[in-house]
């Protein structure tokens, strides 16, 4: 294999011989170097590559679809085999924004879990060692899909409502309606904390399924109080019925605030392999 | 210019990497060589800032890596090939790279042609050959077409012409005037690509220098049509002969000349004649003990 003797790399000439060498950057392998952004890549940048990140694999696409879905089907469901007249869609709306929170959930734990179970935290960091701007990019595009795809199943459940439920009193609609989409952002950037935690996927999802499921259910039996203080679901059904506000929005923060901190701690110290 | 200077990773108790330094001038191509778990993916991890250094620092161009505004556009790392989302295909893994560096989306197809996966471009990493992963790692470290490369074990699962690929390229990125830093566990895969070796073991550099003068000869060996004529003139004139395999006589610190001026005056017939060198299991062993 005979080398080019230009500046163009060894191998270069091997891998395409036939590409014309007909300018700088017209050919496939160019002569100069690509043009190279000088600086690290902007807060805005970083947030939208995290959000084609997380819809560039099947399981990201599947939860974010799943989470635009799975409320209008399971609300059908419902409407279609109840017989009871509902009284006000605001209660239906905060289950299923709970629902479509829990799926999210997954969305954010695979942003952050996913990139150590996976490894290509090494490229994520290799490329942008500030590994704190990495982290507030996730929790930044986790929310913003978390609230979208809310968004997209809190229109979807609305319409299935609106058909089904003959005579419900939509007063306080609106206000559920921007619970449920908050609450996709919510659960979204909390389980994108507590995956940096944890920085297993597994292990963050069962710890939190398990917490919100299991653990907080069961408590709440016992001792009702500590559940209310302490539990996103039931702040999420208080708030989108307007009930119990400064306590319920005070749950919700203290979710993300102590798992995004938990996040950032693990993610500054913790050895790439 | 990289200047790595008294780099030291502690686990507790045990030492891996012990009071690492060098420096690395443009131009050239370094191996580090040493055998598996001997330090040298800790002392690349700690130089890029992914395992955090008990001890010592690195300077790329005068900075440590976690400083530079856009490290990918001055050192093109490939650490583990293996560290893909298999889901993705190789060219929206490389997209997403080129956008985080800040090069034009097209570089990836750009860089998927100089490393020969044109054609796999748009299937799923899961399905790739492990030889396949170290050609796209190669391409993304070749996005931003940086100064400096760092490549940790590029050889695993390359087949020879893949091999034989990769000395181009990275012998042609030392001509351009860049600065090559590649390990390997097997100095076969590197030999014939570098100019000098960094020799690490137990944690320790225990040799640096150019190939030739680490890999020296050792002797000589040669086949005669009569071995133990040969044996004895030899002998005679003052060397030390030991009998190898398959009937060659080995004559230790002697160069071929040397012991083909024997065979001249004395007539014998040689069938082979040729420098013993030194391996690196050998090399390990003496620097090491």
């Amino acid at each position: 294999m005979t080398t080019s003797t230009s500046t163009t790399a060894a191998a270069a000439s091997s891998a395409s011989s036939s590409a014309p060498s007909s300018g700088p950057s017209s050919s496939a392998v160019p002569a100069v170097r690509p043009p190279v952004r000088a600086g690290g890549p902007s807060p805005a940048a970083l947030v939208g590559i995290e959000v084609r990140k997380s819809l560039s694999t099947r399981s990201g696409r599947s939860l974010a679809v799943g989470g635009m879905l799975l409320a209008p089907a399971a609300t059908a469901v419902v409407a279609a085999a109840s017989d009871e007249t509902l009284g006000s869609v605001t209660g239906p709306l905060g289950v299923m924004g709970v629902l479509t929170g829990l799926v999210l959930l997954s969305l954010g734990v695979l942003a952050t879990a996913g990139e150590w179970s996976h490894r290509t935290v090494q490229t994520t960091h290799l490329l942008v060692p500030r590994r704190g701007r990495v982290l507030a990019a996730k929790a930044v595009a986790v929310a913003l899909l978390g609230a979208v795809a809310a968004a997209v199943a809190a229109a979807l459940t609305v319409a299935v409502l609106a058909g089904l439920a003959d005579g419900a009193s939509w007063d306080g609609a609106g206000r559920a309606v921007g619970v449920f989409v908050a609450a996709g952002a919510v659960f979204a950037v909390t389980g994108a904390g507590v995956g940096a935690a944890l920085a297993n996927t597994p292990a963050a999802m069962t710890t939190l399924y398990l917490l919100v499921l299991g653990v907080l259910p069961i408590v709440r039996t016992f001792q009702p109080e500590v559940g209310s203080k302490a539990d996103p679901a039931e702040a999420v059904l208080a708030l989108s019925q307007g009930q119990a506000v400064t306590q319920s929005v005070l749950v919700l923060t203290g979710w993300v605030v102590v798992s995004l901190v938990a996040g950032a701690v693990v993610t500054r110290r913790r050895a790439v392999a | 210019m990289i200047e790595v200077s008294g780099l030291t990773k502690q686990y507790g108790s045990r030492t891996v990497v012990d009071d690492v330094s060098f420096v690395l001038e443009p131009g050239t191509v370094t191996g580090f060589l040493g055998p598996n778990g001997a330090g040298k993916s800790t002392t690349l991890r700690m130089m890029t800032g992914l395992v955090a250094a008990t001890a010592g620092s690195t300077r790329i161009d005068g900075r440590p890596y976690d400083a530079l505004a856009n490290p990918a556009a001055v050192v093109g790392t490939l650490l583990d090939a293996s560290a893909v989302h298999p889901g993705r295909t190789g060219r929206t893994h490389l997209r997403l790279m080129a956008a985080t560096v800040g090069v034009p989306a097209a570089r990836a197809d750009e860089v998927l042609e100089l490393v020969g996966l044109p054609d796999a471009a748009g299937r799923r990493i899961g399905g790739y050959s492990l030889g396949m992963r170290q050609r796209l790692g190669i391409a993304g470290a070749l996005l931003a077409d940086p100064p400096v490369l760092v490549f940790d074990e590029p050889a695993n699962g390359l087949d020879p012409e893949g091999i034989r690929w990769m000395r181009d390229l990275l012998r042609g990125h030392a001509a351009r005037g860049g600065t090559v830093l590649l390990s390997s566990h097997l100095l076969g895969e590197v030999e014939s690509t570098v100019d000098r070796l960094l020799v690490i073991g137990a944690g320790r550099i225990v040799a640096d220098g150019p190939v030739s003068d680490l890999l020296g000869s050792e002797g000589t060996a040669v086949h005669a049509a009569d071995p133990a004529a040969l044996s004895r003139a030899l002998e005679t004139a003052g060397f030390h002969v030991q009998h190898g395999a398959d009937g060659a006589l080995v004559v230790p610190g002697a160069e071929p000349g040397d012991v083909g001026a024997v065979a001249a005056a004395g007539g014998h017939v040689l069938t082979d004649l040729r420098p013993v060198r030194r391996g690196i299991e050998d090399l390990f062993f003496q620097l090491t003990a």
